[in-house]
């Protein structure tokens, strides 16, 4: 297991350093803006736009810029700073990531405690009145955009714009450590309007997984043995049928801890996800490069460690 | 030209599409100022104290008074500095702030002298008396690439001494001198029209050299994150002088300068606070303001379906005022290579033109009037009504929906015997995404009337300047998403920088057209030193009718731009600043 582990995080690395390359290259090579035309203004004398390209090291070849980037990386963790107002991409990452960390985890504990247990109701009664009507409530929900969602949810609930004014407005977000009561509240919307299309996504998984598993030979034989139903249904149903669930979970939580790009815009939650929307807006090289590593690194590591959750849930897995 | 949002560059555009309809018409009623029910400037009586919320979608560009160069920053730039002049809100005549009086020009033009005020002082923890020194190393600081001010040399480069080549280091300036601690005379290599209106510029607000310069050092200044200010506001900092009410892309917190003195200045500065919260849906923020949560919109339009709203909802509607914004959009045609290098096709494709249809693309009449020539009303006296005010318009067309009938006739003179384009394809490069990718699709319909082919290649709006229309070589026969908003009111900064041959640059240029007509160029080079405001408006109206007649550039819309106000706050709309809210003029009710 432990040289599984070394290999893989050797993997993960290289995988890391393919990402960072290839949006140099899509930076430079796709018609992006000139970054240093941008931040000398249109009125600006040749002089200066040549001066800040030199500031910004623009003026060196691209290969080289590439290899400043990574040394700069490698040696002091530094993910250089913004075209755009030259503030220290790092910093600002790491200012937002507890923001972003926030609306994922919570979205991600609302959507497995609804959509799981759905998937599982659907699944003992397939075809069922409820069923079908939790099947087509999922059906709507992972239909409805994010961004038509939560603009909805926020005229709906939301204090100061919500017809019933129940939950933290947009904009309202404050750090835990600051005040939990309004953390918690400014969270509730954003939390329920992530959630709603994963956990529909998650209890079809569910149901799908758990009908398919309920059917295996080994489930019959559970029954034949005399075993309780729920016990068969928890005991060797379940652990078969949330095995690809783990995995899917493990990426989706990556992914989001990246950025929650959409939910952070609408409810102006100050993340990763609303940086790095700024920062392609901006084309800000430095800002994208930062996002897209940093997203890059939580999914490539939640894959790891679902992979390694694979070993425990699944006793046919194992790592030589 | 200052910068708008890019975000809100794209969200204004499906914004204004939708109130179009319910705007009606395509009709010329304007007016030069701010339009608004309840406009209520409160220059004094208003009420002490309090806090006004500002929403904005983005962030501002920089702090630092030396580098920002952006609408919504000025609004915050103009009430925590003051440079020698500024505007009250509803004005386009500079007033002397930090000066005490008018500057004073020299017969020959070439030496303009500006006496500063006594007693006014910088915040904590600088707190000493403002000198003319602080000015001259503003002014200074600006020619740094460290500080990156990106108009220095196109106003200030006229001063004697001034610096032609750029490096991370502050020049000194010889011909910026400061013969005792309140008077700073500028020696200029040769008169200049614009200078003093020039001297309303940020740059020119003063900075503490002994406390500045450490933080200039470098690459890049970060005195922005260590500002002090003059006026009477601050963005909170703590007692070593950093700044801690800049939370970049969230919130910036403005508080009340200890060392300002009210008997200075004439901002009447109501509010106690004033918190700038950032990162806003505009959607979301219109509504909060409509509910009172907040006060002001920044940085972006309220959103169509909201605008629309709003504008017939008889207790909403006194909330809105709407601005013109100093200059215009238009489609830039390449005059240096076929087909476009013959002036006759070039008409062609003026008189064809649906600018109407263009105008939809962005909202219809509600987001301005349709733009006959460069200079826009809001300049008023200051050349619009020179070059003919709204009479002028050399290629009319009914409801301006475009004429192929005269078209087609400029295409015979042209040389196309069938009245129809028959040369190549030509090629435009425009925005990938609307209001601009829709004003392309019109320009190319519009050209297909008189068999004129279109390629669009769509890019990112930034690229489209930097990459293409910006870069000459890479130049394609058509940019029709370009525009300009001129710094001030004065006709030079609207139109040199686009139309005269000097300024074509081989990249970051911003003569989209690369128009180079000697006669137009030995005009405007006449104009720029002409004193005599009256002489000098005069000469680019004149300008301004040539440059349009020469259909290098056609202009389709002169913009206004809605600011929305909560029923809590008094109103002050910036009209020198395309709308932008004059927090030091607003009061709580």
């Amino acid at each position: 297991m432990g040289a599984y582990i070394v290999r893989r995080v050797l993997w993960a690395i290289l995988l890391l350093l393919v990402v960072s390359f290839l949006t140099f290259v899509i930076f430079n090579v796709f018609p992006s803006a000139d970054p240093a035309a941008l931040r000398a203004g249109r009125n600006a004398t040749p002089a200066l736009v040549e001066q800040i390209r030199r500031n910004l090291g623009l003026d060196k070849p691209f290969y080289t810029q590439y290899w400043n980037y990574l040394k700069g990386l490698v040696e002091h963790f530094n993910l250089g700073y913004s075209y755009y107002n030259s503030e220290s991409v790092k910093s600002e990452i790491f200012s937002r990531l507890p923001a972003t960390a926030s609306v994922a985890v919570g979205g991600f504990i609302v959507w497995m405690l609804i959509g799981i247990p759905v998937g599982i109701v659907s699944a003992i009664r397939p075809r069922s009145i409820l069923d079908r009507v939790m099947m087509g409530g999922s059906l709507v929900a992972i239909s409805a955009p994010v961004y038509f969602l939560g603009l909805v949810s926020l005229f709906l609930f939301a204090k100061g714009t919500g017809q019933l004014q129940w939950f933290g407005a947009a904009g309202s977000y404050v750090p835990i450590t600051q005040n939990p009561g309004t953390w918690f509240d400014s969270l509730i919307l954003p939390w329920l309007t992530l959630a709603a299309a994963f956990a529909a996504f998650y209890a079809r998984m569910t149901r799908g997984n758990l009908i398919e598993t309920m059917h295996e030979d080994y489930i019959r034989t559970a029954r034949a043995k005399g075993l309780r139903e729920s016990r068969v249904i928890t005991k060797h149903g379940l652990r078969a049928a949330l095995t690809p669930i783990v995995t899917m979970a493990g990426m989706d939580i990556g992914l989001l801890l990246g950025g929650a790009i959409l939910t952070e815009i609408v409810f102006n939650v100050p993340g990763v996800g609303r940086y790095a929307y700024l920062a392609i807006v901006n084309s800000d090289l430095p800002a994208i490069q930062g996002t897209v590593l940093f997203g890059a690194f939580f999914i490539v590591f939640a894959n790891l460690a679902v992979d390694i959750l694979y070993a425990f849930l699944d006793p046919r897995v194992t790592y030589g | 030209m200052r910068r708008r949002n890019a975000v809100v560059a794209a969200t204004a555009a499906g914004v204004l599409a939708l109130v179009a309809a319910g705007c009606g018409g395509g009709g010329n009623s304007s007016s030069s100022g701010v339009q608004g029910a309840s406009h209520s400037l409160v220059q004094s009586g208003g009420k002490k104290g309090g806090t006004i919320t500002v929403l904005s979608n983005g962030d501002v560009d920089h702090l630092d008074p030396g580098a920002a160069y952006y609408q919504f920053t000025y609004a915050i730039t103009y009430v925590t500095q003051r440079p020698l002049l500024a505007y009250k809100p509803n004005s386009i005549q500079p007033t002397p702030d930090l000066a005490a009086s008018m500057p004073t020009v020299s017969k020959d033009g070439k030496t303009v002298t500006v006496h500063i005020r006594h007693g006014i002082k910088f915040s904590p923890p600088v707190n000493r008396e403002v000198t003319s020194a602080d000015v001259k190393y503003a002014i200074e600081r600006g020619f740094d690439a460290a500080v990156g001010n990106g108009y220095a040399g196109a106003y200030f480069g006229v001063i004697k001494g001034a610096p032609t080549k750029i490096g991370n280091t502050v020049p000194s300036i010889s011909g910026i001198q400061t013969p005792n601690k309140y008077t700073i005379i500028f020696k200029l290599a040769k008169p200049s029209g614009i200078f003093v209106s020039a001297l309303q510029e940020p740059l020119t607000a003063p900075v503490p050299a002994e406390y500045a310069r450490k933080f200039d050092q470098g690459k890049s200044s970060s005195y922005g994150d260590h500002q002090v200010a003059t006026g009477p506001y601050m963005v909170q900092n703590n007692a070593a002088g950093k700044i801690t009410g800049y939370t970049p892309g969230r919130q910036i917190v403005l508080v009340r300068n200890p060392n300002w003195n009210p008997k200075t200045s004439w901002r009447p500065a109501y509010a106690d606070k004033i918190l700038f919260k950032e990162g806003f849906d505009p959607t979301v923020a219109t509504k909060q303001i409509l509910n009172g949560e907040a006060d002001v919109n920044g940085d972006f339009p309220p959103p169509a379906a909201q605008l629309k709203s709003i504008t017939s909802n008889s207790s909403q509607k006194g909330q809105l005022e709407f601005t013109p914004t100093p200059g215009s959009r238009f489609v830039a045609l390449n005059t240096q290579k076929p087909p476009f290098n013959n002036k006759y096709v070039r008409m062609a494709v003026a008189y064809v033109l649906d600018r109407n249809s263009m105008r939809l693309t962005r909202g219809g009449a509600i987001d301005g009037d349709i733009a006959t020539h460069f200079i826009s009303p809001d300049f008023g006296s200051h050349g619009f009504n020179q070059a003919g005010g709204f009479g002028f318009n050399p290629f009319p067309s009914k409801n301006n929906s475009g004429d192929v009938a005269k078209a087609q006739a400029m295409l015979k003179k042209a040389g196309f015997k069938s009245g129809k384009y028959s040369g190549p394809q030509v090629t435009q490069v425009a925005d990938n995404s609307p209001p601009g990718s829709n004003t392309a699709a019109v320009v190319a319909n519009s050209l297909a009337k008189i068999g004129m082919k279109v390629k669009t290649i769509s890019v990112q709006h930034s690229a489209m300047y930097t990459r293409f229309c910006g870069v000459p070589k890479n130049a394609p026969n058509i940019c029709p998403n370009v525009g300009w908003i001129a710094d001030f009111h004065e006709p030079q900064a609207d139109l040199d920088a686009n139309f005269n041959g000097k300024n074509i640059l081989p990249a970051n240029n911003v003569n989209w057209s690369q128009l180079n007509d000697p006669k137009i160029n030995a005009l405007m080079e006449k104009a720029k030193v002409e004193l005599n405001s009256e002489k000098r408006w005069s000469e680019w109206g004149q300008i301004d009718k040539l440059i349009t007649e020469s259909a290098a550039a056609i202009p389709w819309i002169w913009e206004k731009s809605p600011t929305l106000y909560s029923t809590k706050v008094t109103h002050a709309s910036e009209l020198w600043n395309g709308g932008e809210p004059d927090v030091s003029f607003m009061s709580v009710k």
